[in-house]
């Protein structure tokens, strides 16, 4: 007989008689030495110095503003040195050790009402909530005693009393905070046996789903709405056992943002209602891809089962879209579902489409080609374009003898020599350190909803003052309305206005210039005078560039690296031979009637009405392309589910285009086509770094143009439908007929 | 005729070129004589006649014209085999016939021209997009 089988034995004789004692009392604790906290805690030794050195939790970072203000404190015995002024709870994660939470959210303000984070501190009398109390010097923290397992059993009892047992119904079933932190932390039997209370669901609109009997009241929802959303939609009703959360009148949920109150809803009470009762979350296969929808690249993870689009969720970016991202990027990708072509198709004489081959389509299209004149073939990469493809078409083109090739959306006569001239120079990270906005002819809560979370992030932080040039429009922080024209920033130039004051006494001003300026014809003329205003603000320096472009489409900032730039703006009036590759916002009236167009895309969109002969391509989400988003940052998609039918890959497809009309492209594959872009854009093959542009504005030629009259124009009509994909997508429909702003 | 094709049995490989022709000739008269059989077993009187179902057997016989290596020969000639096999002995279904041989010639198999001259990029993107 071993020694452990006698150490077994007397463990079970003695967990018998625990058992018999337990079976009498009929206790609510199931860990038998938190019975008696007092006792067990004294039986605990302090453990000795030598502990293993510890990582901190999920890469948090300490960042010392000033070094003469680090504290020490002690976790668990184990000392960290932390700046003034953080919490308890933060100085146990930089330690290394994860506290259970509800109501506590890094990017939230702090409300300290779950109780969860209760940890014991030492001469405290009662155990503390770790997530408000500030970590004073020589703090001993311990976060694993028997009166903090308690305390966390006793918290979680209460909260599970009017917490439904519906978790096999319930969405959130499998990712539940709630649902984790019972089965760690709870007990295993509850002595409420009242009736559990219910709470009427409240309407929040066709994106987010509510249970509110599941609501534990954590309130991180109202906080995110306020703070981050910047609406004061949802709100805390009643007192006691009455509290619920809500909209204080019957109201819909009216922020871009609103789904991201269904990421931090630690329970099953706000879900995603176009995801309701589709799938569980383990059957899903998550893909960490990159944004289309607007020229952020929000980074997200697709979650697909089989060939379909689940959901989509945000990725911690802390430079782009840190975690949240925009109702138009979470819901549009019903959209990937429908509307899809997914056959070569030549129109007839009947002027019906006909299904026909890939030799077929391809065959017609390099014959038609090949006879118009090189000076008649026009080229336009679309919204969703990645950059090898949009590559791909120009040398294609160029090989044709065409050098009519652009990206809608950059207006007639593009700049693309001077990469600080198109995009953010300052980063999207970097607007936290502005102090004054000056936003000409853009309004960011619709074209870019992630910077504009951003700038009311540093407006709601630090007060930044905020002006605006362009049409009335709605903004989410308080902005004055500086004018309507490019009369306006004259004004502001000449120093005439009452906001240049403000500008020029700020320490690091930012300027921000809509992409729908592009589309002006007095462009050049409204940039000099934004680089005259830059100039006396002094925004662009050595340590601070602060005047921006803010795109509004995804293939725009590489479109315009490669130099997709056309000869003549007039050439498509001319065109008999126009390749609209995915291009669904051009105007078609604009294209000759005898001209032969080819539309190669995913969607069958406004563009297929005129082409006579379409290439079926794969979407954002079954390829993998590079964008480059507004900041200049490369990024690449990565394809989370098959292409649709016979569609190929959009690069593939002018590849083989090429190698049918004669003009071969000397690229095979998605490595060949990159080194071909290394040669003429480097920057776009630093994925996942910005590239800043080198500024230098000096160089620019002397612009003799007038500015007009023309008031500024809302560059988009609807946030909610942009581009192909989201125009076809019934959510996004559902949206623009409830939630738009007229 | 079942026990005939009971028999077949692997040949040896052809030794010339010109064995392999004299037994492609004799694969495609087996063929030919078969096809009164097959159209009674498929029930194809109403959707083609024996010369329609005669033609389309050399169609892919010649639609390998172009190999002169005997063991590929003999290789293709095995697969023929086996096909026609499955066919004589009803391992099919009147719509494989129907759909293989009759209506959509080059759906189920690929019975154009083989691709000369084309790079493999787009031998393999007429193939997939994944290839």
């Amino acid at each position: 007989m071993g020694l452990g089988l006698l150490a077994s034995r007397t463990l079970r004789s003695a967990r018998l008689r625990t058992t018999n004692f337990h079976h009498l009392r009929r206790s609510i604790v199931s860990t038998t030495e938190l019975q008696n906290a007092e006792a067990a805690q004294a039986q605990a030794e302090p453990s000795p110095a030598d502990l293993p050195p510890r990582t901190p939790l999920a890469g948090a970072r300490v960042h010392f503003p000033n070094p003469d203000d680090a504290i020490e404190v002690f976790v668990d015995g184990y000392p960290v040195k932390v700046p003034k002024g953080m919490t308890v709870l933060q100085a146990c994660e930089i330690a290394g050790i994860d506290i259970p939470r509800f109501c506590y959210h890094s990017r939230l303000s702090i409300a300290g009402n779950c109780r969860m984070c209760l940890v014991e501190v030492e001469k405290s009398p009662k155990p503390v909530a770790s997530c408000a109390m500030p970590a004073l010097p020589g703090m001993k923290i311990k976060t694993d005693t028997p009166l903090a397992k308690k305390a966390r059993e006793g918290v979680m009892e209460f909260l599970l009393m009017n917490h439904p047992l519906d978790c096999p119904i319930c969405d959130q079933g499998g990712e539940c905070d709630l649902q984790d932190q019972s089965m760690a932390f709870g007990s295993d039997r509850g002595r409420f046996t009242e009736v559990k209370r219910s709470v009427v669901d409240k309407n929040l609109g066709p994106l987010v789903k509510t249970v509110m009997t599941r609501c534990i009241q954590c309130t991180r929802c109202v906080r995110f709405a306020t703070e981050v959303a910047g609406v004061q939609d949802l709100g805390m009703l009643g007192r006691g056992s009455g509290e619920e959360i809500g909209t204080y009148v019957e109201k819909l949920m009216t922020s871009e943002l609103s789904g991201n109150v269904i990421d931090i809803c630690p329970v099953g009470a706000l879900t995603s209602k176009p995801f309701a009762f589709k799938a569980r979350n383990w059957e899903l296969k998550g893909t960490e891809s990159i944004d289309v929808s607007d020229a952020v690249g929000s980074n997200i993870r697709i979650d697909s089962r089989g060939p379909e689009v689940m959901r989509i969720l945000p990725r911690l970016n802390e430079d782009i879209n840190e975690e949240w991202i925009s109702d138009k990027t979470r819901f549009f990708y019903d959209g990937l579902k429908r509307q899809r072509l997914n056959d070569p198709m030549i129109r007839g004489p009947d002027g019906r489409f006909k299904a026909v081959s890939w030799r077929d389509a391809l065959a017609v299209v390099a014959e038609v080609i090949n006879q118009v004149k090189p000076s008649e073939i026009v080229g336009v990469a679309g919204k969703l374009s990645d950059a090898e493809s949009m590559m791909a078409l120009k040398d294609f083109l160029n090989r044709m003898g065409s050098n009519n090739v652009w990206c809608e959306g950059n207006g007639p006569q593009p700049n693309a020599d001077l990469r600080s001239g198109y995009i953010m120079n300052t980063s999207i990270g970097g607007l936290e350190k502005a102090d004054v906005f000056l936003l000409v002819g853009t309004q960011p809560r619709v074209e870019a909803a992630m910077v504009n979370a951003r700038i009311r992030k540093t407006v709601r932080a630090t007060q930044a003052k905020v002006g605006y040039v362009g049409p009335a429009a709605d903004f989410n922080y308080d902005h004055q309305h500086l004018g309507t024209g490019p009369q306006a920033l004259a004004e502001i130039a000449e120093g005439r206005h009452p906001f240049c004051s403000i500008l020029m006494n700020a320490k690091n001003p930012c300027i921000i210039v809509g992409a729908g300026v592009f589309e002006r014809p007095d462009k050049d003329a409204i940039f000099s005078i934004v680089e005259t205003i830059a100039e006396k603000a002094k925004a662009v320096r050595p340590d601070w560039n602060g005047l921006n472009v803010l795109l509004l489409n995804a293939a725009q900032a590489a479109s315009l690296d490669l130099g997709l730039v056309p000869e003549s703006d007039k050439s498509i009036e001319s065109a008999k031979f126009v390749y609209l590759m995915g291009a669904d916002d051009v105007n078609l009236d604009k294209i000759p009637d005898d001209a032969f167009v080819v539309y190669q895309g995913h969607h069958g969109d406004q563009s297929v009405y005129r082409a006579n002969v379409i290439l079926p391509a794969s979407a954002f989400s079954e390829k993998e392309g590079i964008y480059v988003n507004t900041e200049g940052c490369a990024q690449t998609t990565i394809p989370a589910v098959p292409t649709v039918g016979d569609a190929r890959d959009d690069w593939k497809i002018i590849r083989a285009l090429s190698e049918i009309s004669g003009v071969r492209l000397p690229y095979d594959t998605l490595s060949g086509i990159r080194s071909r872009i290394k040669t003429v854009a480097p920057n776009i093959l630093q994925i996942e770094e910005r590239e800043p542009a080198a500024f230098s504005y000096s160089v620019k030629p002397e612009i003799r143009q007038e500015i007009s009259n023309t008031t500024f124009e809302a560059a988009v009509e609807n946030f909610y439908m942009t581009d192909a994909i989201t125009r076809a997508s019934k959510i996004m429909a559902q949206c623009s007929a409830l939630l738009r702003k007229k | 005729m079942a026990h005939l094709i009971r028999n077949l049995k692997v040949p040896p490989n052809s030794a010339s070129l010109e064995e392999a022709r004299k037994r492609t000739f004799e694969f495609f008269r087996m063929a030919c004589r078969s096809i009164p059989s097959v159209m009674d077993i498929y029930n194809l009187q109403d959707v083609v006649t024996p010369s329609e179902l005669r033609s389309s057997v050399a169609a892919q016989i010649r639609k390998n014209a172009h190999v002169t290596n005997p063991k590929v020969i003999d290789m293709l000639l095995f697969k023929g085999m086996e096909e026609f096999r499955n066919v004589v002995e009803h391992s099919k279904q009147r719509h494989h016939i129907i759909g293989q041989y009759v209506v959509g010639k080059g759906l189920v198999q690929d019975l154009e021209p083989k691709d000369e001259g084309i790079s493999n990029f787009l031998k393999n993107f007429y193939k997939s997009n994944y290839a």
